[in-house]
């Protein structure tokens, strides 16, 4: 028998070096392709499915505080170093790369409420309830010196939060009072008063580093700027706001954490209604912070969850939780877009990835494009039942869907009752109240 | 030195010395002290003054210290001071703190508000960005190092070569001493710039014969606009052409009166002479083809009826003969009285002011024809009664200026003339020239007559004015007035661009489930099996038949609009009028011809009825023997109402698709799996059905388009790269130019979008 054999040429198929790739040959013309638009769906099913099977955005626990972690503090310059400080006035500073705890000290007595590093990363403010703002060095100490404060300052006031300029040598502390300090003198420079008794935290703006911002406890947002000789202006929410966080990237935007459960967006221009009310939260708003491309922020919460939201959108876009983590206190976006830490109540830092099925490690450019594919792919298709469907879906712990149903229940009934009320009364007489307007008491000049 | 001098303390002496001083004394606070500046004093560290009672028992004033002067030397300083004191003003008291406060606060808050607008161009471009790479690319110089490039002008010499340049320049200069040239190099070289500037480039001519060209092409079109003017034949494009030129003419003949009354009059003749030969001529006599064909067309054209009427208004008027002037006197004198109650507005004896009247009267041209003739026929006739007319006009005016201005209703009943044309048709006049008598006086006092005229009419005016003023203030406190809001936004809203590539956006909460403790366990198995289901779906074809392209168009298709169906409608009777040219019904006539023996079209029929017919509507869910324990048929009553109560009724089926199409059979079993793939509602940010399914068709895969494309339509909308830290924004991005491209995917986008600009600057040109 006689066996005929197809002959190819292999110039036509066999590549000449090692590193080029395979020649695919590969006709374009559409008629040949009729199925290109279910194919693409099914890929992008896939995706979908393959990136909730991946998302696992738990990275590691870094364990070492003995009381609740109360604040953070980023370095400006290396990735790999955290600073926090936690309830019994201890200050870790934490190697990020090898998960360790590089270094300890006991800086204040009672809580550490502010950690702040300077410009150049090279000193770090701490402020505690005993009314002291410390410098500390960055680098450890050699062996056998203790660790000592470079410098310790006394303040008049009690202190509650402290914020350094990214610009110049000033750093900004609240308490009684708002005042502005230069690393260089003992004293503030200046002192802004608004006739509030507490401030509890405070925020330079990264962009526009003269404007700062503090939270007040008769639930106001007060605006400054640190060359003025009074604060500018005062927006009253319905709510006391915990935290504020600016955006980096738009000057003039800045979110507040609320006790509420919401957050809001505000355009510093415009402060009678907040941009965007972020919702899904069933407890207080602790902390919030931003990541450094300023297109989305961390929240955590005291329903024991961080949430990443989508700054221009009021629904959060995934919800981190594991079973031990109890009040989240503190949260953090690390400065190159890639990690989330959060400090809770029982003495951990843990530390998340922002995208929860990333790949961490190192991605081939083959890799890297298939995966922008994968992403393209979502994206396009992401409206599609099923795929929203996968996309979205979330396992969270029976409290949080308990309270949650608890919310739309009341929810409901008040609208149920608005809507009564509006029905028996005379028309116009119960105005219809966006959501954005209901939070906003008023704006004080 | 001793060691007693090196003991001695000057500062701790001088302490000691002030504590043994003040021994005696009770106060023990001293004056703080500040080794560090502060901007606020602690009220607790203030200085006590130990004398300060005795102080306070009375200020210096201006006064004391003037007294003091006048008695020394000082007189003039005295007085000088005094003067001071007295002739300038007490600064006024300063605004309380509060209120300085929030003016102050509000100031720096609009400086903060304009700081921070800086950023709305630079935040407009990156949120419409398509990708966005962090870190922001920082400023850097770039040096072209390729080895074609020009080579850095700017060069270091060497000392050899500086002393060789020296030299050159040495020898130069004696060379021209030599030779006697004097001619200065920097003016040569000035005058060659001067020449070259002079001279025009390239690119300047090709300008300004394009220039030269446009101007051209302007002079030759408009040629061609008077040319194809001239060659209109449209009867009512000249009718409006001569109405405006008549219009043009009487404002010129307004402005002439004004100006020279003289020849104004000699206008005025002109025109009565132009008249005298129209009516000589044989000109709207009405005996034209055009006039008869217009009293067949006005029996059903409105329109041309009322050219009619104007014609025939026209031809009387030219026609008729001057009537005898003492039998229009009358009318005049009878008119004059009922019209003397609103003498305010038409004054009869003003023909300017009934002229104006009637300016927006359509048949203006042959009206005021007449009333200028009128003008001119009557004014040396009319002095006499003119004077006694006056002083009645006058006395009413007052009267009427002391009254309440009302708004005054004028509208004397005109009669109109009918006309009886031959066709038996009636024609009416629309407009009714005006017959107002016009009485005459010398050209001053007609203009002084309408002056007061004009003033009352103003004065009626803002009356009328001031009453809807405050009508409109009363509304204004009643309902709320809509503030008008200056948005702060508004720049940065004005900066936004639309996103060219819009992608999905999902604002809903996230669908939770609550967390299991078993629910780890499935999730591993889940992924265990992954695979396997995934083989599975592909094998059962149902992903095949997914048609993501097709979304279910839910609301567009029901919005018909009525004039469609009108359409629709005529298009079927227009159908049924032609019906042997209907290739349908023929297709139909052929098929049922061809298969004549089996009647496939009722076949067809049965089948689709068949399937859409309603099939498990109900379920019972009575038992057989269920309740009927004593034996069958106790009651049947009773068995048939509990028959009832259990009938389980089920939803109605869906319609089907094709419930009201003839001769069509949509298979619907083979998409009911599909369905659940479908997208049902347009997405957010997209605004038609057309653009999201534009959005979806386009593949993006390596297999269906070309392979930059391919990277063009993955590029991810952020770019972050790993171990970077990412800068907050900075100062420098509001002043950067243009960012140099390194990756080929950006080099590629620009280009092309340059292109699309180019491409459309041609178009537009």
């Amino acid at each position: 028998m006689k066996v005929k054999m197809i002959s190819r040429n292999p110039d036509n198929y066999v590549r000449e070096t090692k590193l080029q790739q395979h020649k695919i040959p590969r006709n374009y013309d559409p008629a040949l392709h009729p199925m290109e638009g279910p194919r693409e769906y099914v890929r992008a099913l896939n995706a979908t499915k393959l990136d909730r099977v991946f998302a696992k955005p738990f990275l590691c626990n870094l364990s070492g505080h003995r009381d609740g972690v109360a604040c953070f503090g980023k370095h400006p310059k290396l990735l790999s170093t955290l600073a926090t400080g936690a309830y019994d006035g201890e200050v870790r500073i934490w190697d990020l790369a090898n998960r360790t705890s590089q270094r300890s000290f006991v800086a204040h007595d009672g809580f550490v409420r502010g950690i702040a590093y300077a410009r150049n990363g090279e000193r770090l403010f701490t402020v505690g309830d005993d009314k002291t703002i410390k410098v500390w060095r960055t680098e450890a100490p050699d062996v056998g010196e203790e660790e000592e404060p470079v410098n310790t300052i006394l303040s008049r006031h009690i202190l509650h939060g402290i914020s350094h300029n990214r610009k110049d040598n000033s750093f900004a502390t609240c308490g009684e009072v708002c005042a502005i300090w230069d690393e260089q003198h003992n004293d503030p420079i200046k002192t802004l008063k608004w006739g509030v008794d507490t401030l509890h935290t405070i925020s330079y703006n990264p962009v526009e580093t003269n404007v700062l911002a503090c939270c007040a406890s008769d639930r106001s947002i007060i605006l400054y700027d640190q060359r003025e000789a009074l604060p500018l202006r005062k927006v009253v929410l319905t709510m006391k706001s915990n935290k504020l966080a600016w955006n980096p990237m738009e000057a003039f935007n800045f979110t507040v954490a609320n006790e509420d459960c919401n957050l809001y967006s505000f355009d510093t221009r415009k402060l009678q209604s907040p941009l965007k009310v972020h919702f899904d939260h069933v407890s207080a708003v602790t902390d919030v912070d931003y990541a450094p491309t300023g297109k989305e922020f961390v929240s955590g919460s005291y329903d024991k969850t961080v949430r990443l939201y989508n700054a221009h959108l009021s629904h959060s876009r995934d919800i981190y939780h594991t079973k031990r983590m109890q009040h989240v206190v503190c949260v953090a976006w690390s400065l190159d877009n890639r990690y989330i830490f959060s400090g809770s109540d029982e003495m951990n830092v843990r530390m998340w990835k922002a995208n929860a099925s990333e790949k961490l490690g190192v991605i081939r450019p083959r890799e890297r494009t298939n995966f922008n594919y994968q992403e393209a792919l979502k994206e396009k298709y992401a409206a599609h039942p099923q795929i929203k469907r996968i996309a979205r879906h979330r396992q969270v712990p029976r409290h949080v869907m308990n309270a949650q149903r608890k919310m739309r229940a009341v929810k409901e009934k008040e609208l149920v009752k608005e809507a009564n009320i509006r029905k028996h009364s005379k028309k116009g007489k119960v105005p219809f109240v966006s959501e954005k307007k209901k939070h906003v008491i008023r704006e004080d000049v | 030195m001793s060691d007693d001098e090196e003991q001695y303390d000057p500062i701790a002496h001088k302490k000691l010395l002030q504590a043994v001083s003040s021994l005696g004394n009770v106060q023990h606070i001293r004056k703080s002290t500040r080794d560090e500046r502060q901007p606020e004093q602690n009220e607790f560290q203030l200085f006590k003054s130990a004398n300060a009672t005795d102080h306070a028992a009375k200020a210096v004033g201006v006064n004391d210290l003037v007294q003091i002067l006048r008695t020394s030397k000082h007189i003039e300083t005295g007085k000088k001071l005094k003067n001071v004191h007295s002739t300038k003003k007490v600064l006024q008291k300063p605004l309380e703190k509060p209120v300085a406060d929030r003016i102050k606060r509000t100031i720096g808050y609009e400086g903060v508000k304009k700081k921070l607008a800086r950023w709305d161009a630079v935040v407009a471009k990156q949120r419409s960005a398509e990708t966005q790479i962090f870190p922001i690319p920082s400023e850097t110089i770039y040096v072209n190092t390729a080895a074609h490039s020009n080579a850095i002008k700017t060069s270091i010499k060497s000392e050899l070569g500086k002393e060789l340049q020296a030299s050159i320049k040495k020898l130069n200069d004696l060379r021209k001493v030599q030779t006697g040239d004097n001619t200065d190099e920097q003016e040569l070289a000035q005058e060659e710039e001067r020449l070259l500037a002079q001279k025009l480039t390239r690119d300047e001519l090709h300008a300004r014969r394009r220039e030269l060209a446009y101007l051209r092409m302007r002079e030759s079109q408009k040629s061609a606009k008077a040319r194809m003017q001239n060659k209109i034949k449209s009867k009512k494009y000249h009718k409006l052409l001569k109405r405006q030129k008549i219009l043009e003419q009487v404002k010129q003949f307004e402005i002439l009166k004004k100006t020279n009354p003289e020849a104004a009059l000699e206008k005025l003749n002109a025109l009565e002479k132009s008249r005298l030969v129209e009516r000589a001529s044989l000109r709207h006599k009405n005996t034209g083809t055009w006039a008869k064909n217009l009293q067949m067309r006005a029996k059903y054209d409105k329109e041309v009826r009322k050219d009619l009427a104007e014609q025939l208004a026209v031809s009387r008027q030219l026609t008729e003969k001057k009537v005898d002037t003492d039998s229009e006197h009358e009318e005049q004198t009878t008119t004059k009285i009922e019209t003397n109650v609103d003498e305010s507005i038409a004054d009869p004896f003003n023909p300017w002011m009934t002229l104006k009247q009637t300016e927006n009267d359509e048949p203006k041209a042959e009206e005021e024809e007449v009333s200028w003739r009128k003008y001119w026929t009557e004014r040396n006739q009319n002095e006499k009664l003119l004077t006694d007319h006056n002083a009645e006009v006058e006395q009413v005016k007052r009267e009427k200026r002391q009254q309440t201005t009302q708004p005054i209703k004028e509208s004397p009943k005109k009669k109109k003339p009918k006309i009886y044309m031959e066709n038996g048709w009636q024609v009416e006049e629309v407009e009714e020239a005006n017959e107002a008598p016009a009485k005459t006086k010398t050209l001053d006092e007609i203009f002084d007559a309408q002056k007061d005229n004009l003033n009352n009419h103003l004065i009626h005016k803002l009356n009328n004015l001031k009453r809807q003023a405050a009508l409109l203030k009363r509304l204004s406190k009643k309902s709320k007035k809509p503030k008008m809001k200056h948005d702060a936004l508004k720049n940065l809203k004005d900066l936004t661009f639309k996103k060219t590539k819009q992608r999905v956006e999902i604002d809903e909460p996230l669908n939770q489930d609550e967390l299991e403790p078993k629910e780890a366990v499935k999730v591993i198995e889940a992924v265990n099996d992954l695979p396997k289901s995934k083989e599975e779906k592909n094998s059962t074809a149902k992903v095949a038949d997914i048609d993501p392209d097709k979304v279910i168009p839910i609301t567009w298709k029901q919005k018909m609009r009525l004039s469609d169906v009108v359409n629709d409608a005529l298009a079927d009777d227009d159908a049924a009028e032609f019906d042997e040219a209907d290739p349908v019904a023929e297709r139909q006539m052929l098929i049922s011809e061809a298969f004549e023996d089996d009647d496939i079209v009722a076949d067809f029929n049965k089948d689709k009825k068949d399937d859409s017919e309603v099939k498990n509507n109900e379920l019972q869910l009575a038992m057989p023997g269920w309740g009927c324990w004593g034996g069958n048929g106790i009651s049947e009553k009773v068995l048939e109402r509990r028959n009832k109560r259990l009938l389980l009724k089920l939803a109605e089926p869906e319609k089907r698709r094709d419930d009201n199409k003839d001769n069509v059979y949509i298979n619907e079993a083979s998409n009911k799996q599909a369905r659940a793939h479908r997208v049902s509602s347009i997405p957010f940010p997209f605004k038609s059905l057309a653009d999201y399914e534009a959005s979806i068709r386009t593949p993006i895969g390596r297999e269906f388009v070309p392979e930059t494309a391919f990277r063009m339509l993955t590029r991810p909308a952020v770019i972050t790269r790993k171990g970077q830290v990412i800068e907050p924004m900075d100062e420098s991005e509001l002043v950067k130019p243009d960012r140099r491209l390194r990756h080929v995917v950006d080099k590629r986008i620009k280009r092309q979008e340059e292109q699309a600009e180019k491409a459309k600057r041609l178009l537009v040109d």
